[in-house]
């Protein structure tokens, strides 16, 4: 057994995240639901890609006054993956964003949120 | 050179730019947008030019004033340049396309056009992971925002499950980078490749979402419904985009990423990639929309693309090619036929016949499909030829014979569709609504595609070995098919008779090769004759005739296989569209086509296997296959499909039956011998020492002996005259299958004497029933009748036609006859020998209708005023009466040379015949063509005197000196005598004439169906079940690979 | 049947899970610094001039997936537009007026939020935070300003503008690196100044300050056009 640190929390809860967000995606049949459960995906993946990012007893990777400019590789943690994750989440606000929209004009042509109730297009 | 970042600078200022139009500046933004587009594709064409013209070294782009791994880098080589140029042609043509459609739906449309290829060329150039991450979620996001030209709500259903589906995918590919990250500590490709990886089972694990995550974006079957249904919704512009565009993108960012991965993706690869293409292929058989049927087709040739992308290693040098050529070759088909559908904007696949409203676009149809099915020369024949013969080199059978299943089963769909479009019910609608806007795209494809098949040509390894003039030929007849028929007949005459005179000092030496040009070229020539009685323009025949006639005449030049191939297929191609062009043939086109398809694909097995071994495709390599078994088998199955042998015979009655009146000669007394000389060729270079073959003879003997029974009886029962010669047709390729089959100097005399006799008669036959039924206009027999005084010289023609066939002395038949009892006798073969025979007498009863229900009895009155058939169908009949006549009498003037390069050239050293002036003789007894004709000659003419002198008193009796006794029958065509007239035989026999073969091959089209029908099931619409397909199908690769 | 299809959907999420953990098992905690990472933290500061090391990251490292990223907003806000647009052509909002509480509150508080906003973006090189999350501020004044004051004063024209006129500005700053600099996106194309003084770390404030107006329009068109078709529901 690993030694339980808060990265490899954020790990498994990034994990979880993910299986909760893929059952709701395949099992709730409204399409808002299905949406929320792609944003719970999306902040999952977040969170693993934080918790890559992650060294424990760093701080922030900005130079301040907690961090010595030469010693810096050794008292930040990678701002890299961190970098990763603004972009994912803006890309995620993108995609979420126009999900709606479709759900939205979906709703005004038909009425339904129901996502069986969109099948005229099959076989 | 141009900076290829300022492809991605020019794209995104011009769409930001845009942003700040408002609507009336509609007509600048389409301006600027077409402006960047063509920049984007200026770019990338000068550095394909400059890498194309011997530069080697890659440029490397670097961003962020850091170098990598650190900061993002592009990269730009050869096949970057490729990659974005074809993709930037599509987009400029693209957008030109669509370019109405975004005036009217708002500017902001060219907006997310320009995005969608701005992140299409960073795909493509750019080197860094996440990068790829960024702006393939930009691609999507760009697709599902363009699906808004179409408004209905069916395509806001579809942008909603493709977005949740790419949501999900993506995620997989996120979390792969993520872990690659953590694992490899860089996101860039290069460096981790020089960091020398070692396979961690994280980092593999990572390596194994990210390609997955890729695979996935490439529809692979059957995680793929969210993309069909796509497909089918969208506009077809953009369908457009996303089938040649993202596809292109998507593949090669597989192909660049491929390296990363330690594992083994080959394996992976090719079975995804074949089960995409066969699976896609199977239930595009069952689909009636255009849109989504070209869906299934595009991701079929998608999955193509991905086993050839698995083989990548085991193909080595040549893999570029092979890519290439299929690449090319859906890229351009697929985009074409997109842009088509959407000037068509029909939905059923039957409605396309609007189609045949405007020639240039029925053209380019049939152009792209043709394309995209692999026929010669389109470009992707040559790779997949390249490609095929690799396989067996390295004994990979299974792959060939999947690839192509799903060649055929694609084949199979795109001919229906392209049969309904020529031949489909017309459309009501008065024209097509064509905006040049909408036609310019095709047609530069369509020239595009031309380019690349002369370049494939050329880079192909055998490529130089054809003989190309025939090919420009056929182009410059379709440049030059609005001029009137007679002229262009002329024309191809000529080049005929030229051609002829070219060749004839080539194959002197070659009596073999010898005859059968001249039966193709002086039938060719002669058929053509009765061409001239056609007024107009006969648009869209000649370029046909000539492909049929070109690939006719490779089977004879072809020095390797790939040429015999690939004439092989050119004569299909034309002869397929010949028979099409009858007024009730689109069936029986489709059928023939199916049975071509299916032999050729044989064929192709069939030389794959015997090329194993060996460095050569030479024709000789044949005679040492080292699985003689299996490709002689099917080589001469495949032949036979062409030759009409029982149970491949369905396709014939109907094709040569319901043929134009000219084209029914054409395809009967001359295509047939394309078949034959392929068996030839083939039991030459096998020969019959080992036992593989002597089991192979002995059952294609009892074949052809089956053949001719079943041929003939067919034939005794028919009710119309041209499927009555058809189906003696099947009768007489039975004679020749089974004489080949002796493999003796006799036998194959015998089966000579029969090809030339069957060419010469069924000609003859042909035109004679063809120019009947052209002025009777119906096939029945007993309708006709009493037609001796309107058409004597028909009913002349169709004496000397039957006597030859029926085998009677003096005529050439009897000469085949003769040979056949000796060869028979030599043999052994009593048993079948006797069946061949009793089929020969069936003959006299179909003769004797023929001739009698046409010529004889009492007129009808409708036919009263009919006129004797026109003059040029009267020249190659006399021509070839001629021909019989001279055959008749001095048969040694072919058969001798014949029978001494038999028995010279090691082939039939055994028991020749001998000659001695014009009498032959073997061991068995003697002949001699002329004596009997002078013979029976003297006692025809002593006969006739002697008639005329009794008949001197006789009375003429008009047709309705008669009294009537009964009452007048209901119907009274079924008095006539020749209606039914074998009923008796048919109670007899009638059973062995059952339609078993036609229901053997209905029971298999109907399971196929079923198959396909009940397997695009899993579609079922529900956008839950697509990413349920997507978790299955990552779990079920994981579990394999790990 | 409804049991069935949920326990097929247990035993996939259940593989899923085994798939994930296998993922999960070979994750160890980092106690150093990879190499790419390491010379973001040794060279970083120095070659951009940025103390918020994730801010020299987004902006000039990986610029050009920020690029992607901002692109990513302007499309989805055009899509949007184009979207609601094609199905009905009027549009009407159709909201009872706000409150006198409402109004005065956002008169404070717009300003006040407006600021943060802005020192947010321009301070992206030195404090957390940059173009995004300023963006995103800005955006949440424009939501109080549609629910409070006015529906229709800050109009769509102006922030198309700001949209497309940042955008097209980033875009020619990345032009002016390949020209001026070591490559497109490079920042270097001005000084990098005092490092952690405001006007340092050469384009990168400038970058950041377009990113976050730019964000704040699209944001703001994206919100303005769903309102306006929620408006015309009843």
């Amino acid at each position: 057994m690993k030694y339980l640190g808060l990265e490899y929390i954020t790990v498994i809860a990034g994990f979880l995240l993910l299986i909760v967000g893929l059952w709701g995606i395949i099992s709730q049949k409204n399409i808002i639901k299905m949406i929320i459960s792609f944003s719970i995906i999306d902040t999952s993946i977040h969170l693993l890609l934080v918790a890559i990012g992650f060294i424990r007893n760093r701080t922030a990777p900005i130079i301040d006054s907690s961090v010595d400019k030469l010693k810096a590789a050794d008292q930040i943690t990678d701002p890299l993956p961190q970098a990763l994750v603004l972009t994912a989440i803006v890309i995620g606000i993108g995609i979420t964003g126009l999900m709606l929209t479709y759900a939205l004009k979906l709703y005004r042509q038909n009425k339904s949120l129901e996502i069986n109730q969109y099948k005229s297009l099959k076989w | 050179m141009v900076n290829p970042i300022y492809i991605i600078a020019i794209l995104l200022g011009s769409a930001f730019l845009i942003g700040l139009f408002q609507k009336k500046e509609k007509g600048l933004a389409g301006i600027l947008s077409v402006l960047a587009l063509a920049f984007a594709v200026f770019v990338s064409v000068s550095w394909f030019i400059h890498f194309t013209s011997g530069q080697q070294e890659v440029l490397q782009i670097f961003t962020g004033g850091a170098r990598p791994p650190f900061a993002i880098n592009l990269q730009m080589g050869l096949e970057e340049s490729l990659f974005t140029m074809v993709i930037n042609v599509l987009g400029l043509l693209g957008f030109i396309y669509l370019y109405r459609d975004f005036r009217e739906e708002g500017i902001k449309g060219s907006v997310i056009f320009l995005v969608l290829m701005m992140a299409m060329n960073v795909l493509i150039m750019t080197r860094d992971i996440f990068n790829i991450f960024v702006f393939l979620e930009v691609a999507s996001i760009a697709t599902a925002g363009l699906l808004y030209l179409k408004k209905d709500f069916r395509s806001s259903a579809a942008g909603f499950k493709y977005l949740i589906a790419v949501g999900v995918i993506s995620s997989f590919l996120l979390i792969g980078i993520g872990f690659f990250y953590l694992h490899s500590g860089t996101l860039n490709i290069d460096t981790y490749l020089q960091s020398n990886p070692t396979a961690v089972k994280g980092i593999s694990m990572a390596i194994f979402l990210i390609l997955i995550a890729i695979i996935l974006e490439l529809k692979p079957f059957p995680a793929n419904g969210w993309a069909l249904d796509v497909y089918q919704a969208a506009h077809p512009g953009i369908s457009a985009m996303i089938s040649s565009g993202t596809a292109t993108a998507s593949i090669y960012l597989l192909y660049k990423l491929l390296p990363l991965s330690s594992n083994d993706w080959t394996p992976y690869l090719i079975a995804i990639g074949l089960i995409t293409f066969v699976g896609s292929n199977i239930l595009g058989i069952a689909q009636k929309n255009g849109n989504r049927l070209l869906g299934y087709s595009s991701i079929g040739q998608i999955g193509f693309m991905l086993t050839i992308l698995g083989l990548a290693p085991r193909l080595g040098e040549h893999f570029h090619f092979i890519f290439l050529s299929i690449f090319i070759s859906h890229f351009l088909a697929k985009a074409g036929l997109f842009w088509i559908s959407g000037i068509v904007q029909k939905q059923n696949i039957k409605e396309w016949s609007v189609l045949r409203k405007n020639s240039l676009l029925l053209f380019m149809f049939g152009f792209f499909i043709l394309t995209l099915i692999g026929f010669p020369p389109f470009p992707s024949f040559y790779g997949k030829w390249q490609l095929i013969m690799e396989l067996a080199q390295q004994r990979f059978f299974i792959l060939i014979v999947a690839i192509l299943a799903g060649s055929f089963f694609e084949g199979l769909y795109l001919f229906r569709w392209f049969g309904k479009v020529m031949k489909g019910e017309e459309e009501k609608e008065n024209s097509l609504v064509i905006k040049w806007e909408k036609i310019l795209p095709p047609v530069l494809f369509t020239i595009f595609a031309v380019i690349a098949s002369y370049f494939l040509n050329n880079a192909s390894e055998y490529g130089h070995s054809l003989n190309l003039i025939p090919i420009y030929f056929i182009i410059l007849l379709f440049l030059l098919d609005f001029l009137p028929a007679w002229i262009k007949n002329s024309l191809v005459i000529t080049a005929m008779v030229i051609y002829s005179v070219r060749l004839y000092p080539l194959i002197a030496d070659d009596s073999l090769r010898l005859i059968f040009a001249g039966i193709f070229m002086l039938g060719g020539i002669l058929t053509l004759f009765a061409g001239y009685s056609i007024k107009g323009k006969r648009a869209g025949f000649f370029p046909f005739a000539v492909m049929m006639y070109a690939g006719l005449m490779g089977l004879i030049e072809a020095e390797n296989l790939f040429q015999f191939f690939f004439s092989w297929e050119l004569m299909t191609l034309g002869s397929y569209i010949l028979i099409l062009r009858g007024k009730k043939s689109l069936i029986h086109a489709f059928n023939y086509m199916l049975f071509s398809l299916g032999g050729a694909y044989l064929i192709f097995i069939g030389i794959a296997l015997s090329y194993f071994g060996h460095h050569s495709m030479d024709l000789n390599i044949l005679s040492s296959s080292t699985m003689p078994g299996w490709s002689y088998s099917l080589l001469a199955i495949g032949f036979l499909t062409k030759t009409a042998a029982l149970g491949l015979h369905i396709w014939l009655p109907g094709a040569h039956a319901e043929a134009e009146s000219d084209v029914s000669p054409m395809v009967s007394g001359i295509l047939l011998k394309g078949g034959v000389f392929g068996l030839i060729l083939l039991f030459l270079l096998m020969g019959a020492e080992q036992s593989e073959q002597h089991t192979l003879l002995y059952v294609l003997g009892w074949l052809g002996a089956l053949t001719a029974l079943v041929g003939n009886l067919l034939a005794v029962f028919q009710e119309d005259a041209k499927r009555l010669l058809a189906y003696s047709s099947v009768g007489n390729l039975g004679y020749i299958l089974f004489a080949l089959a002796f493999m003796t100097n006799v036998g194959w005399l015998t089966a000579l004497t029969y090809s030339i006799n069957h060419f010469l008669f069924k000609t003859l036959l042909f035109l004679a029933i063809g120019g009947v039924v052209m002025r009777v206009k119906t096939h029945k027999m007993y309708e006709m009748g009493g037609l001796i005084k309107q058409m004597p010289w028909s009913f002349i023609a169709v004496l000397i036609g039957i006597i030859t066939l029926a085998g009677i002395p003096p005529l050439a038949g009897y000469a085949g006859k003769w040979l056949f009892y000796n060869a028979v006798i030599t043999k052994g073969w009593y048993f079948q020998g006797a069946l061949v025979f009793f089929s020969g007498t069936i003959a006299f009863l179909y003769c004797f209708k023929l001739i009698y229900s046409i010529f004889l009895g009492q007129p009808k009155d409708k036919f009263r005023k009919v006129k004797e058939v026109p003059i040029w169908y009267i020249i190659p009949q006399a021509v070839l009466i001629i021909g019989i006549m001279i055959f008749s009498a001095r048969p040694d003037l072919i058969l001798k040379p014949l029978g001494n390069m038999l028995a010279q050239s090691n082939y039939f050293p055994t028991d020749p015949l001998s000659w001695e002036n014009v009498t032959a003789s073997t061991n068995l007894g003697y002949w001699s063509g002329y004596k009997i004709m002078l013979v029976i000659g003297v006692m025809f003419v002593i006969l006739l005197l002697w008639l005329m002198l009794m008949s001197r008193k006789a009375q003429k009796i008009k047709q309705f000196n008669i009294v009537y006794a009964g009452e007048r029958p209901f119907k009274p065509e079924t008095t006539h005598f020749s209606h039914n007239m074998f009923s008796h035989y048919y109670k007899a026999l009638g059973f062995l004439s059952l339609p078993l073969a036609t229901g053997f091959w209905n029971g298999v089209n109907s399971v196929t169906h079923q198959v396909a029908d009940s397997t695009r099931r899993i579609y079922t619409g529900n956008g839950q079940t697509y990413i349920i397909h997507i978790l299955i199908y990552i779990l079920i690769v994981y579990m394999l690979m790990f | 049947m409804k049991i069935l299809k949920n326990s097929i959907l247990l035993v996939l999420l259940g593989f899923m899970t085994w798939m994930l953990f296998n993922l999960y098992k070979d994750y160890d905690s980092r106690d150093t610094l990879n190499d790419t990472a390491r010379y973001y933290a040794e060279k970083g500061p120095d070659e951009t001039g940025a103390a918020n090391l994730v801010t020299s990251v987004v902006v000039t490292y990986r610029g050009l997936d920020t690029l992607g990223e901002v692109t990513i907003l302007f499309l989805v806000s055009a899509i949007i537009g184009l979207l609601l647009k094609t199905e009905n052509g009027t549009r009407k909002t159709a909201m009872r007026a706000s409150s006198e509480f409402m109004i005065t509150a956002a008169k404070l508080l717009i300003p006040m939020i407006s600021l943060i906003g802005v020192y947010i973006f321009v301070n992206g090189h030195l404090t957390p935070g940059g173009g995004f999350q300023g963006g995103a501020i800005l955006a949440s004044t424009f939501i109080l300003l549609l629910i409070s004051i006015s529906r229709n004063k800050i109009g769509h024209k102006v922030l198309e503008l700001t949209e497309a006129l940042s955008g097209l500005s980033f875009v020619l700053i990345g032009i002016l690196g390949v020209i001026l600099a070591a490559g497109f996106l490079d920042n270097k194309i001005l000084g990098t100044g005092t490092f952690g003084s405001l006007l340092s770390a050469g384009a990168i404030p400038i970058i950041y300050s377009l990113i976050g107006l730019k964000v704040g329009a699209e944001l703001s068109t994206i919100i303005l056009e769903l309102n306006q078709v929620q408006g015309k529901e009843d």
